[in-house]
């Protein structure tokens, strides 16, 4: 039984010019203790996707408008109400923003945030929570964590604060932390740390993970499985060394090949011509193929494909064609 | 022969801590945001320049271009020094938020008009918009932007109008920051290789300031990295992602994520960039240097190597890194 089973969801923000289906029929399952990433450009649902489980859209006119998001032993989180999802955030499902000075707030020390996060969901003292919180930022590997306890978060640099922003999502000891970019706004040499630590809490604790991210590099550094997203639809899923290593779906080849690690100097990168399609009328069919190098005209027409095998088991795609060129060829 | 030439540039500013500091008239703190960079850039190459956020290397770009003084030192450009923006606009700058850069109430058309006329004042109307017309070609824009407003166009396109109103005084030197960052993958390899392509076809001399090393090891001839204003290693590209020798450059190669290779080999490297404050006596990065020792205290320099390139590090120096 998985951990968290999204089935069909379907998230709309509504706008002056219309409503935008910024996830549009999404499915993925997440296995307890993995680490699941979901890649794609901006604007293609991955974020919309993640907040929607928690219903966290920070006031914008966002809904979700179908779908389940079955937590295992808790139900249909997409159709709880406010009172019942108070329960679930925290405690079984925690979240990680991209940028930790957000979601910190600036007045407050350190150890009482994080203890304010235990004291909401625990009947605990004071005393007790600031001992777990001393020793959560121990866990976090924090450098002298007793002074650290006493600091705001501008004290702190980017990565410290991060940790913090992780001890807190550990606190409760939650099922599964989703995080939104959780190293976007780090130096590279910071984010191998933090993704090191993400994995090594995975390892110790066994919660499982969503990772949301551009970067597809940090996926292959820390996930055992994921789903790739465009304009709000997942294209292709499945383990990251089958995604990665072998694409099947045009958009993921098309992605990998427009990186420069991929290319020697002396031949051109391999861009996608154009851009993304509206979400508020998309165009039909396959959602890609109007930037799709292997687009024939029944890829254009009726509803985006679904999801199907793909050779392996377990590895998906949604693209129409059998046989897929290679994009470098 | 250098086009553009850095010598000994300094750049620090002053940073008042706090209210009370200023009530106290205590002394100014002093930021030391470039030391000592001897940098020189050669006719027709890209010329990459990497680092992590403080590292200086945004401030060395804006004294590159004559937008911000040198406190000490000079810039040498074609054989004199730089004392301000350069008149003729042979050097020009693309900034890393294509948004803010261009102004949101014009056309694009009448923006690089404007740019235009600024440099070359004798020429018509039609020649003008003859010129903005083929600088957007030359950036791959259809002529149909030149009656949009920048909130009409997407983040490449925008990219690209700002490479373009860099282009229109005909530039010698190109000083580009962070100007992919901002961008999709599937974008900013479109902006890569319009930059290729100005410095292939056009020998347009490029200096690409990026914290992506990905990008920098395709996209430059010559690298150099900085860490704390200062510059730790130069050297050619291919050279320096074979064969870095300072352990900064080693961390930094091995710290980004490879899509094909999950697992790398070597420590993280401890901590994150100290305090831009503390005074700092020899190598910067020694107390995040898994290989330093006492006589990494003393201070260092840029060093020549026998076999190509330059490092600050006395150890790699000697060959005594292990």
């Amino acid at each position: 039984m998985s951990l968290l089973s999204i089935r069909d969801l379907r998230t709309e923000f509504s706008g002056p010019a219309g409503i935008a289906r910024a996830v549009d029929g999404v499915s993925f399952d997440v296995e307890p203790g993995e680490i699941f990433g979901i890649v794609g450009e901006s604007g293609c649902g991955k974020s919309a996707t993640c907040r929607s489980i928690l219903h966290l859209f920070g006031g914008a006119p966002a809904r979700i408008a179908g779908g389940q998001i079955l937590l295992e032993g808790t139900g249909d989180i997409a159709r709880m109400t406010e009172r019942d999802l108070s329960r679930v955030r925290g405690r079984e499902v925690a979240f990680i923003f991209q940028d930790p000075l957000t979601a910190l707030n600036p007045t407050m020390r350190i150890g009482k945030q994080i203890a304010e996060v235990i004291r909401c969901h625990r009947k605990v003292s004071k005393t007790e929570a600031r001992a777990a919180a001393l020793d959560l930022l121990r866990e976090v590997q924090v450098t002298s964590p007793e002074r650290r306890l006493d600091a705001y978060p501008h004290e702190l640099s980017g990565g410290l604060r991060q940790r913090v922003v992780i001890a807190m999502a550990l606190a409760l000891r939650p099922r599964l932390i989703i995080a939104d970019e959780p190293t976007t706004a780090l130096d590279v040499t910071v984010q191998d740390q933090i993704l090191r630590l993400l994995r090594e809490r995975r390892d110790s604790t066994g919660t499982s993970i969503i990772l949301v991210t551009h970067d597809l590099g940090v996926v292959s550094q820390i996930c055992d499985r994921m789903a790739v997203m465009y304009a709000g639809r997942v294209v292709e899923t499945g383990s990251v060394r089958q995604v990665l290593d072998t694409p099947s779906h045009p958009y993921t080849r098309a992605l990998l090949a427009a990186l420069p690690g991929q290319t020697g100097r002396e031949r051109d990168l391999t861009p996608i011509e154009g851009s993304p399609p509206g979400l508020i009328s998309p165009p039909p069919g396959c959602r890609f193929a109007p930037r799709c190098r292997f687009a024939r005209p029944e890829c254009a027409v009726g509803q985006p494909p679904a999801l199907h095998p793909r050779g392996e088991t377990a590895h998906l795609d949604a693209c129409i064609l059998t046989e897929v060129p290679d994009v470098l060829a | 022969m250098s086009l553009l030439e850095f010598q000994g540039v300094e750049r620090r500013f002053p940073v008042r801590r706090g209210l009370l500091d200023a009530l106290l008239r205590r002394e100014h703190v002093w930021l030391h945001a470039v030391r000592g960079v001897d940098l020189a850039v050669r006719p027709g190459e890209i010329l990459g320049i990497v680092g992590e956020s403080g590292c200086g290397k945004s401030t060395l770009a804006r004294i590159g271009i004559g937008l911000q003084p040198a406190d000490a030192g000079a810039v040498i450009f074609d054989g004199a020094p730089l004392n301000g923006p350069d008149p003729k606009g042979r050097l020009q700058m693309v900034f890393q938020d294509p948004y803010s850069s261009l102004n949101p109430r014009m056309t694009i058309g009448a923006q690089l008009e404007e740019v235009v006329a600024h440099y070359r004042p004798g020429l018509t109307r039609a020649e003008r918009q003859g010129r903005v017309a083929r600088m957007l070609d030359e950036v791959g824009l259809v002529q149909e932007t030149a009656q949009k407003f920048p909130h009409a166009l997407s983040g490449g396109q925008r990219q690209r109008v700002s490479i373009a109103r860099a282009l229109c005084p005909d530039p010698q030197v190109l000083i580009a920051d962070e100007p992919v960052s901002a961008l999709d993958a599937s974008v900013q390899a479109q902006i890569i290789n319009l930059l290729r392509r100005l410095n292939r076809e056009k020998g347009l001399t490029i200096v690409f300031i990026s914290h992506d090393m990905n990008v920098v090891r395709y996209l430059c001839d010559r690298v150099a990295v900085m860490y704390l204003g200062e510059v730790v290693e130069l050297n050619d590209s291919a050279a320096l992602f074979a064969e870095p020798r300072h352990p900064y450059t080693r961390a930094l190669i091995g710290a980004v994520p490879d899509v094909h290779h999950p697992h790398r080999e070597g420590l993280p490297v401890r901590g994150e960039i100290p305090d831009p404050f503390a005074v700092l006596q020899g190598c910067r990065f020694a107390p995040r240097c898994p290989l330093a020792e006492t006589a990494c205290h003393r201070p260092q320099s840029l060093d020549a190597l026998a076999s190509g390139g330059a490092v600050r590090c006395w150890k790699a120096v000697s060959g005594t890194l292990s």
